[in-house]
């Protein structure tokens, strides 16, 4: 009878432990996100367009101060000739470089009047790094490069992040008074053209003390 | 010389003869209304002869106007899809009849199915909405998300779009988030049934416009109105009004008549040859807000 008893709870025991090992359980968005990366590895697309593209084509960034009376002047002009946008609508996107003196710096950003430009303002965003300026606004994205939509909204978050990572922390140290040299993308919109409030996304910064 | 005239006629009139159908999801909503209308309008003008097909949001009636479609001659098709799955065998038995096929504000799930899809832009136009959702709560609340048809792409790009943002900030926390189909009753009895449980939320996303409106009324009825902000995407016409009298916070401005005419004027770049189409085109959705919001009308830009 003792005999028996053990056998059954050895069998059981097996039987237990040979299910346990059989199933897996993995969460969906686990699953999902490992079979994204076999297809496209947006954080390695992002980190060779930030090495190979972004930072060499830094000094063809046009200057603000010759920007903004250009958008005053001719402002279609400009936009077809300076501006870049992956797909169709209002919404275009410049690769600005200038310098100045920070004048304020806030939670959300840091303001520069601009050397050369009086009166000429632009935020520096050091919270709200989201969207696609730093991705767009060179024109050198090809949107026939990706297979589906989210693999390109997906560069867009991961060059945001190495934005996180490597620039903003040079700006920790800023103090109202710095003189700055930055260069920076932003957002404009081609029909409802706001030159008074600037944001622009860094890319590259250097503070004078 | 019958064949020669023939011959010759057709080889001049080339453009004039071609038929462009319009197949949408539904007329039974003004959002796809404008859009199909507006496809058949610019393909018309272009000098195309057109026709609008309701698919009544039926994939069993989409298959028909399909097959009627490529029956009767049309040489191209401008499709709003009932079903980003259920979809893709129309547009390949329309491709496999030589006929190209530009889909309009919806997508679907095949990469080489369509000639083209022409598409708002919507993770991009909430990234833009979540952004503003943290600014006006100052990073701090509790939250609330209504979304759409759990079976639709768009409400997912949506969604991904807004937790891109919010989520990172950790003292935004969202409370519920729950389905009411696009439909603004739903989201009434929705946001009724969620204050039940959760009274003291801060803030509601929607997933459209409609839904926006549903759940304003809700709070309204239960006057909370003026405490929780609520945030709607599409540019609908009632809700821009609402912005403009400082009810709902702000909307993601789409644009179903760029992309209607963008897709007619593919068709005839078609014609006329091109073949290197970009396979997804994003449409640029804008932030509509209490700021700027005297710069919109319904659907579009003030012109």
């Amino acid at each position: 009878m003792g005999k028996k008893v053990l056998k059954y709870i050895i069998v059981v025991v097996v039987v237990l432990l040979v299910a346990y090992n059989s199933v897996y359980f993995k969460k969906l968005d686990q699953v999902k996100a490992e079979q994204t990366a076999k297809t496209f590895n947006a954080s390695s697309y992002a980190q060779n367009f930030w090495d190979k593209k972004l930072t060499p084509g830094l000094k063809d960034a046009i200057a603000i101060e010759k920007l903004i009376p250009m958008l005053n002047a001719n402002p279609a002009q400009t936009f077809d000739n300076y501006s870049h946008a992956l797909g169709i609508g209002n919404l275009r996107y410049f690769l600005i470089q200038g310098k100045g003196t920070i004048t304020a710096i806030d939670a959300d950003d840091i303001t520069v009047s601009i050397a050369g430009l009086q009166g000429q303002k632009v935020k520096i965003a050091t919270e709200y790094i989201f969207g696609n300026a730093a991705r767009d606004a060179m024109g050198l994205i090809n949107i026939n490069d990706f297979h589906n939509t989210m693999d390109f909204n997906n560069v867009s978050a991961e060059i945001n992040a190495i934005i996180r990572s490597r620039v903003l922390p040079q700006l920790k140290h800023a103090k109202v008074g710095n003189g700055i040299s930055f260069t920076g993308a932003i957002e404009l919109n081609k029909e409802h053209l706001n030159l008074a409030q600037i944001e622009a996304v860094p890319v590259a910064i250097n503070i004078q003390p | 010389m019958v064949m020669v005239l023939c011959g010759c006629k057709s080889g001049s009139d080339q453009g004039k003869h071609k038929k462009v159908a319009v197949i949408v999801s539904t007329l039974n909503n003004p959002w796809f209304v404008v859009l199909a209308q507006t496809a058949a309008d610019q393909a018309k003008s272009l000098g195309y002869e057109t026709k609008i097909f309701d698919s009544q949001n039926n994939t069993a009636i989409e298959a028909d106007n399909f097959e009627n479609a490529i029956s009767a001659g049309y040489n191209a098709i401008l499709f709003n899809p009932t079903d980003a799955d259920g979809s893709v065998s129309n547009v390949l038995e329309a491709k496999s009849a030589g006929i190209p096929v530009f889909c309009m504000d919806r997508e679907v799930n095949s990469v080489d199915a369509a000639t083209s899809q022409i598409l708002s832009d919507n993770y991009s136009g909430c990234v833009a909405i979540g952004k503003y959702f943290a600014e006006k709560l100052n990073k701090q609340g509790k939250y609330v998300e209504i979304l759409g048809l759990v079976g639709d792409n768009n409400t997912w790009n949506r969604s991904k779009g807004f937790h891109s943002v919010v989520d990172f900030f950790p003292g935004l926390t969202m409370v519920a988030q729950q389905s009411a189909d696009f439909d603004r009753n739903k989201a009434m009895e929705v946001m009724e049934s969620i204050l039940q449980a959760h009274p003291d939320i801060n803030a509601v996303f929607c997933g459209n416009d409609a839904m926006a409106s549903g759940a304003y009324q809700a709070l309204v009825a239960a006057g909370k109105a003026n405490d929780i902000k609520v945030f709607g995407f599409d540019g609908a016409q009632d809700v821009i009004e609402s912005i403009q009298n400082k009810k709902i916070m702000a909307t993601g401005m789409q644009f179903p008549k760029v992309m209607a005419k963008t897709a007619a004027i593919y068709a005839d770049e078609y014609f006329k040859g091109k073949r290197d189409f970009p396979k997804k085109m994003p449409v640029a959705v804008e932030l509509v807000t209490r700021e700027n919001v005297n710069d919109y009308t319904g659907y579009g830009k003030k012109e």
